[in-house]
């Protein structure tokens, strides 16, 4: 048998956009119409002449940052969508798992929509049948089995789906981000599950913003960027790359980044975080804090609705949100204004934290930047006992206590 | 057992049928029709119910119309047992076509995360039809108790015809959910073929009707219904009317060429269902 699982050649793949890509038989009519004019071909490149081979049993972990191709990498390879141009070969059966739970359907009950979704994950009725008792047991479901799934809870309905698709025995498996659903206790099942797939010397391919589990489930890796393939080695020197690649567009200017989306129409030209007025390397978990956005109006005209948002990331994850809607819309009057958002006591653990900022105009996105800022906290001061909390879940919380 | 590898050339722009492959989905298919029957009549208190108060309602309306009001001719056999077995086939038609129209659209959440053979769900919404089709045909068999109606020796034809309908509403309904994907204006044509196609289709009166007043030619135009063909023959089938005349086989041929270009056609859109659904 063939040692290569997946052999890809110059695979790149474009997505029309500006117009409507499903048309309308009058934009046809109007586009025939039009006799050559008309047949310029717009769009953008997802992915860009990727070559990569993937030998048998091996768990490789894509990273990338949003936008770089990534998951449309994981569609090509699972048959959703067609190359727009390259070849790729696949040795094996494929079960692709991009989203938990594909074609539940509410009204069905726990073990018809097992079937379903078994059988939409390339299951006959058979396997499905066979693997019945191991995907109830792993699922913990048991009790409502014969119940509709719209009476199972968030949780519940995961864990179901989860159980259906751990029980998939393919040669190759793709899987997209799906360890960010159900509670810890199942997500350990989950990467428990994965791992032994790894070990059988099946071959994994998986797309995640947690590093930890790739570092644990994935001896080799690959890093997109811009839809291109940048590097491919250890998982352990890929997630190093990764980490370069993220602070290359943080140390450039924010005025000269172009990995931007939005219509333009407002857009942020410089953003700061400061404290006591002045920007610092390090911030202490407790003191004040102020986010400050520099916007610029590009187009000229009437005045405009805005309002600015953003995220802190810590390892990909949001840890708290700033949003001036919550205080009503800021009018644009002006080419250039200055919006800053204070927050009065930071309530961050120590560690690395990302912003992503955006700016809406008139409720659509008008400029958007991932790792716009980053900067680093210290826990210590926060509380007055100089201690923090053991578990570094979530943030950090003002407290009063008393004894009566 | 090595399988031979799959290998996916965006320069090989062939359109292959690959049927050996809807073959090894079936049993995703038998799933997702299995889901449609039980979601469609989930929840509704009346249940099955329902499936027999709609062609019940449409009958009644006809004999009080067509065979009452305008007096339709239809020789020995009772209006409504005329009318029925007529709609028997005409509403398994409509109820393919409608429901394959949308069913890519329908169904975006699972294509958009998962491969199969897309031609799988307008294949199960024929299937679903049959429900309809076998209440319907409840429905005659009914009558010709009522109306002491002993089956036409022609029986022996009847699953030919009731094929022909199959085959003509999956063609149909091929075609409509993939020209409904790549262009959203189907979504409205659809129901229309539905409405314009239930007058002029023999459902409610016989096609000599038409044919035997109109030249020859609006005679073959009017058999380019699949569903004229179709409709004659089964009726033709149960009650030993008018023997289908040479002109079905424009019904027949239109169908053929029909399911053959429908597959083709949905196979080359298939490629991009996904990115543009």
């Amino acid at each position: 048998m063939s040692q290569i699982a997946i052999r890809v050649d110059e695979l790149s793949k474009r997505y029309m956009i500006g117009r409507t890509v499903h048309g309308t038989l009058r934009e046809q009519i109007a586009g025939l119409l039009q006799l050559g004019g008309g047949s310029r071909q717009e769009g953008f490149w997802a992915l860009k002449d990727l070559s990569f081979v993937i030998p048998r049993g091996t768990a490789v972990g894509i990273v990338g940052r949003n936008g770089a191709g990534k998951s449309t990498l994981l569609k090509l390879l699972s048959r959703i969508t067609y190359p727009t141009r390259g070849r790729m070969e696949i040795h094996g059966r494929v079960a692709s798992l991009l989203e938990v739970g594909t074609g539940f359907h509410p009204e069905l009950t726990g073990r018809e929509n097992i079937f379903l979704n078994g059988t939409i994950l390339g299951m006959t009725r058979h396997e499905v049948r066979r693997r019945m008792d191991a995907i109830v047991e792993f699922s913990g479901v048991s009790r409502f089995l014969d119940t509709p799934v719209k009476h199972y809870s968030n949780g519940m309905y995961v864990r179901l789906a989860f159980s259906v698709a751990a029980h998939l025995e393919p040669e190759i498996l793709i899987v997209d981000e799906v360890l960010a659903v159900g509670d810890a206790e199942f997500q350990a099942k989950c990467l428990g599950k994965m791992d032994s797939v790894a070990r059988e010397g099946r071959t994994v391919l998986l797309v995640s913003h947690n590093m930890g589990a790739l570092r644990r489930l994935c001896t080799a890796g690959m890093v997109l960027d811009k839809g291109r393939l940048i590097a491919q080695d250890t998982m352990e020197r890929c997630i190093e790359a990764y980490s370069g690649v993220r602070k290359a567009y943080l140390t450039r200017g924010i005025e000269d980044r172009t990995d931007r989306t939005g219509t333009g129409e407002v857009v942020f030209s410089r953003v700061d975080v400061l404290s006591n007025g002045e920007p610092r390397a390090l911030f202490r978990a407790g003191e004040e804090l102020e986010f400050v956005f520099h916007l610029r109006k590009k187009t000229t005209g009437v005045d405009r609705q805005v309002l600015v948002w953003f995220q802190v990331m810590k390892d990909e994850q949001v840890m708290f949100t700033g949003n001036s809607e919550l205080y009503g819309w800021l009018e644009f009057s002006a080419a250039e204004h200055r919006v800053s958002c204070t927050i009065p006591r930071l309530p961050l653990f120590s560690g690395r934290y990302q912003v992503r900022i955006f700016v809406m105009v008139d409720g659509r996105r008008s400029d958007y930047l991932e790792d716009a800022l980053e900067f680093q906290v210290d826990d210590a001061h926060f509380f007055p006992s100089g201690m923090t909390p053991k578990e570094k879940v979530g943030v950090l919380i003002d407290q009063s206590w008393r004894i009566e | 057992m090595a399988s031979p590898p799959l290998i996916i050339d965006a320069n090989d722009t062939r359109t292959r049928l690959n049927l050996g492959e809807l073959l090894r989905y079936r049993d995703l298919f038998l799933v997702l029709v299995y889901r449609d029957y039980r979601v469609r009549y989930a929840q509704t208190l009346l249940g099955l119910a329902w499936a027999f108060l709609q062609p019940t309602a449409t009958l009644l309306i006809f004999s009080i119309v067509f065979g009452k009001a305008v007096g339709i001719d239809t020789g020995a056999v009772p209006y409504p047992l005329f009318a029925v077995c007529g709609m028997a086939v005409w509403s398994y038609f409509a109820y393919v076509l409608s429901q394959s129209g949308t069913s890519i659209i329908g169904a975006q959440e699972m294509i958009k995360k998962i491969y199969f053979p897309r031609l799988i769900i307008p294949l199960s919404k024929a299937a679903v039809g049959f429900i309809d089709f076998g209440i319907t045909t409840l429905l005659i068999l009914l009558l010709m108790l009522y109306y002491r109606i002993a089956p036409s020796p022609n029986a022996v034809f009847l699953l030919l015809f009731a094929g022909m309908g199959i085959v003509a509403a999956l063609a149909v309904g091929i075609w409509m959910s993939a020209l409904t994907v790549r262009y959203r204006d189907f979504q409205h044509v659809v129901p229309f073929l539905v409405q314009v196609g239930l007058y002029a289709t023999p459902v409610a009166y016989p096609a000599a009707l038409v044919t035997d007043v109109v030249p020859r030619w609006a005679a073959v135009l009017y058999y380019l219904n699949p569903m004229a063909g179709v409709t004659e023959g089964f009726r033709w089938a149960v009650l030993g009317t008018a023997p289908p005349t040479g002109l079905s086989y424009v019904s027949l041929a239109i169908t053929s060429l029909l399911l053959v270009g429908g597959l083709f056609y949905f196979r080359s859109v298939e490629r991009t269902m996904a990115d543009i659904v």
